[in-house]
């Protein structure tokens, strides 16, 4: 962190010799002007769209970049709003929205696969690498600690037993699978939260109590494994556990939308709160902070983004982990730049990955095969991480 | 509030010559401003009743129904060997213990009961378990003082800019505005975390040992601060001190503690006495009286016998 050459705060106002002062959360958006900040959102938004130029044009139906750039752009879509909220809020919606009862115009082969098939995979990652990152963020400040995975307190183990139970107990059920793994989640994270109280809790106690959670919740899933009785059933329990945008569609992101923006606007006034709880418990309750109140409100507004995510796309790794890191060391760790940087980097590595997730094995190998995109977050995750501890002298501490 | 006019105080006097000055108003002051002073009308009352205070962990309370009262407007040095329970009791009338039994008056009202945020808008606490974070500023950190005196949506005000800048001043960090609190030295931190607390705007004060582990420099620092606290304000300063020496020089009064027990409170040169000092401490020393208070030169520790 402080190893980045940001130690002259006057760096970040290039160019604004005049004022004294950063406008850091002083203006009421004056924060948002930080040429960091700036540079890590116009970076990752061309990761983005680079990602997912890749994504709508190569598939079953081929077509060329500059073919699926215009199907993108295609003005029957994007001027009619009858079939944007189609794709939004779902055609019933968008009838009773719009009072709109004929046929919708005919669209181009090309922008009907682009805009039904290829673009909602695109948009499902792009909202839960936003969901994860936040997440992740916030569970850094809250337990205190950078290692800290939006899955620490229980959530991932809670929602990975739900998954397996769905599948291979109550199979007729599967249709609600996305709802139960995102309780399960929450249920394994009231649970730690439970343990870990006594007279209050304290980020060493959640996160061990996180850790007596996950572990007999993880041998429960792994158990369960032993009762799937075919391999339908097992993969598609891998593809949930290990996070997967396969066959992502409009109805995912009808999911996860709202909650994903309620998650990121509750964090975003979250940020004065989890800037306070860096200062250390003592401190931020001398300055009148209600710690306990404050501590669960924010770990609840995390696990809401971490459900969300993965009620649409399973339970991916290390996005929620990685991406704050990064983002800390290129804005600084005020958790409202943070935040911010957080909804672009996560939906740049998120989108990114997918595309080695989608399109990796038949490059590779030929196959029409798709991976989790899970395995590719972990696979580029893992030496990112590597390559942070060695060149980082004091990780862990935030 | 508590603190304004203070800015006027400090820059009135001239840079350079500060440390001189300061020393010499000191032992006029000391002499002239006594708690129950007519002066001290508008200052805070903080006390504790009747406090039996013990962590969850410990079986034995370590302080066993003590009485304090803070001098208002006044600053009153806590003393004592480790362990004798002074940070406990310091954390108590902070609120940030809770009392097994008895309870903490501030101004009449109990501190358990009142809304934390607005608590913290009377009384401030530098305590010694603060970490700082990377990546922020002095600056940022002088502004997360002002958390008590805004909503949970509120955007900071002039009144904010201006405390902040208030208290930059008075704690004499000006320099060090834009420098990263991660890259700064001890005393440096420890300076920009007494202005934080200064930034609180508070009534009272309590302080946990401000000048521990500092270099002799920022200990003056320290204690320059805390004397123009004392002479140019109103604020209710409660601190925690190993150096008796400069607990004798800064308070004006002085609560003794040992095992858990008051052993002796009152002015600084009815405390520092060689009695006290083998009682409390057990040391053998020399005290002598010197214009700027008792000079203190320990000779031997007593052993049990």
């Amino acid at each position: 962190m402080s190893g980045e050459g940001s130690t002259v705060g006057g760096e970040s106002t290039a160019g604004e010799g005049t004022s004294r002062r950063r406008p850091i959360d002083r203006g009421s958006v004056g924060w948002l002007f930080d040429a960091k900040l700036i540079a890590v959102a116009v970076g990752s938004l061309a990761v983005i769209v680079a990602a997912g130029l890749v994504q709508v044009s190569f598939g079953a139906y081929s077509m060329t970049v500059g073919q699926a750039w215009r199907a993108v752009l295609d003005p029957a879509v994007l001027f009619d709003p009858r079939w944007l909220l189609n794709f939004l809020v779902g055609e019933d919606l968008m009838r009773t929205i719009t009072g709109f009862g004929g046929e919708l115009p005919r669209l181009t082969r090309e922008t009907l696969i682009v805009w039904n098939i290829r673009l909602p995979r695109v948009v499902v990652g792009t909202l839960v690498g936003a969901n994860l990152a936040v997440s992740g963020a916030i569970f850094q400040a809250v337990t205190r600690n950078e290692l800290a995975s939006p899955f620490i307190l229980g959530v991932s183990s809670g929602a990975g037993l739900t998954i397996l139970l769905t599948l291979v107990v109550f199979g007729s059920l599967s249709a609600f699978l996305p709802l139960f793994a995102a309780l399960g989640g929450s249920l394994a994270f009231l649970i730690v939260y439970a343990i870990a109280w006594k007279n209050g809790t304290s980020p060493v106690r959640l996160v061990l109590a996180g850790v007596i959670v996950g572990t007999v919740f993880s041998s429960l899933q792994t158990a369960l494994f032993f009762f799937a009785d075919d391999i339908g059933v097992v993969q598609s329990a891998i593809a949930w556990t290990t996070g997967s945008l396969t066959g992502t569609d409009w109805e995912q992101v009808r999911l996860a939308l709202p909650w994903t923006l309620v998650a990121v606007a509750l964090s975003i006034a979250g940020s004065r709160q989890l800037n306070l709880l860096l200062l250390g418990e003592g401190t931020a309750k001398a300055l009148g902070m209600s710690i306990e109140k404050v501590r669960f409100a924010l770990s609840g507004v995390a696990v809401l983004a971490a459900s969300a995510s993965i009620a649409v796309a399973g339970i991916v790794g290390f996005v929620g982990l990685i991406v704050p890191h990064v983002v800390r060391n290129l804005v600084g760790s005020d958790y409202k730049r943070l935040i911010v940087g957080c909804l672009f980097v996560g939906p740049a590595l998120m989108v990114g990955a997918d595309v080695g997730a989608r399109l990796g094995m038949s490059v590779i190998t030929g196959a029409d095969a798709q991976v989790p995109v899970g395995i590719v977050t972990g696979l580029v995750g893992g030496p990112y991480f590597l390559f942070l501890m060695r060149r980082q002298q004091h990780m862990g501490e935030i | 509030m508590s603190i304004d006019g203070l800015e006027r105080a400090r820059t009135d006097e001239t840079d350079g010559t500060d440390a001189a000055d300061g020393t010499d108003e000191t032992a006029d002051s000391t002499a002239a401003k006594r708690p129950g002073d007519a002066a001290n009308d508008d200052a805070s009352d903080l006390g504790g009743e009747g406090l039996v205070l013990g962590y969850p962990d410990a079986e034995e309370p370590v302080v066993d129904g003590e009485s304090i009262a803070a001098a208002p407007g006044a600053v009153t040095a806590l003393v004592g060997p480790n362990g004798s329970g002074k940070s406990t009791l310091l954390k108590a009338l902070a609120n940030q213990l809770a009392p097994e039994d008895g309870s903490v008056l501030l101004d009449g009202r109990d501190v358990h009961s009142m809304d934390t945020k607005a608590l913290a808008r009377k009384l401030g606490l530098l305590s010694q378990e603060s970490t700082s974070p990377n990546g922020i500023t002095v600056e940022d950190l002088v502004y997360h003082g002002r958390y008590p005196h805004r909503g949970f949506f509120e955007r900071t005000t002039t009144e904010d800019a201006r405390a902040v800048d208030r208290a930059i001043d008075l704690a004499g960090c000006g320099h060090l505005r834009d420098r990263e609190v991660g890259s700064l030295s001890g005393g440096q931190k420890q300076l920009a975390w007494i202005a934080m607390v200064l930034a609180q705007d508070t009534d009272v004060l309590l302080l946990d040992e401000p000048t521990t582990f500092l270099d002799l420099h920022h200990q003056m620092e320290v204690m320059e601060i805390i004397e123009t606290l004392r002479d140019e304000s109103e604020v209710t300063v409660v601190v925690v001190l190993h150096d008796i020496e400069q607990a004798a020089r800064l308070a004006d009064r002085m609560v003794a503690l040992a095992d858990g027990e008051i052993r002796a409170r009152g002015p600084p040169e009815e405390i520092v006495t060689e009695d006290l000092l083998a009682d409390v401490f057990r040391v053998d020393a020399d005290v002598v009286s010197t214009d700027r208070g008792p000079r203190v030169t320990p000779i031997r520790a007593r052993h049990a016998d």
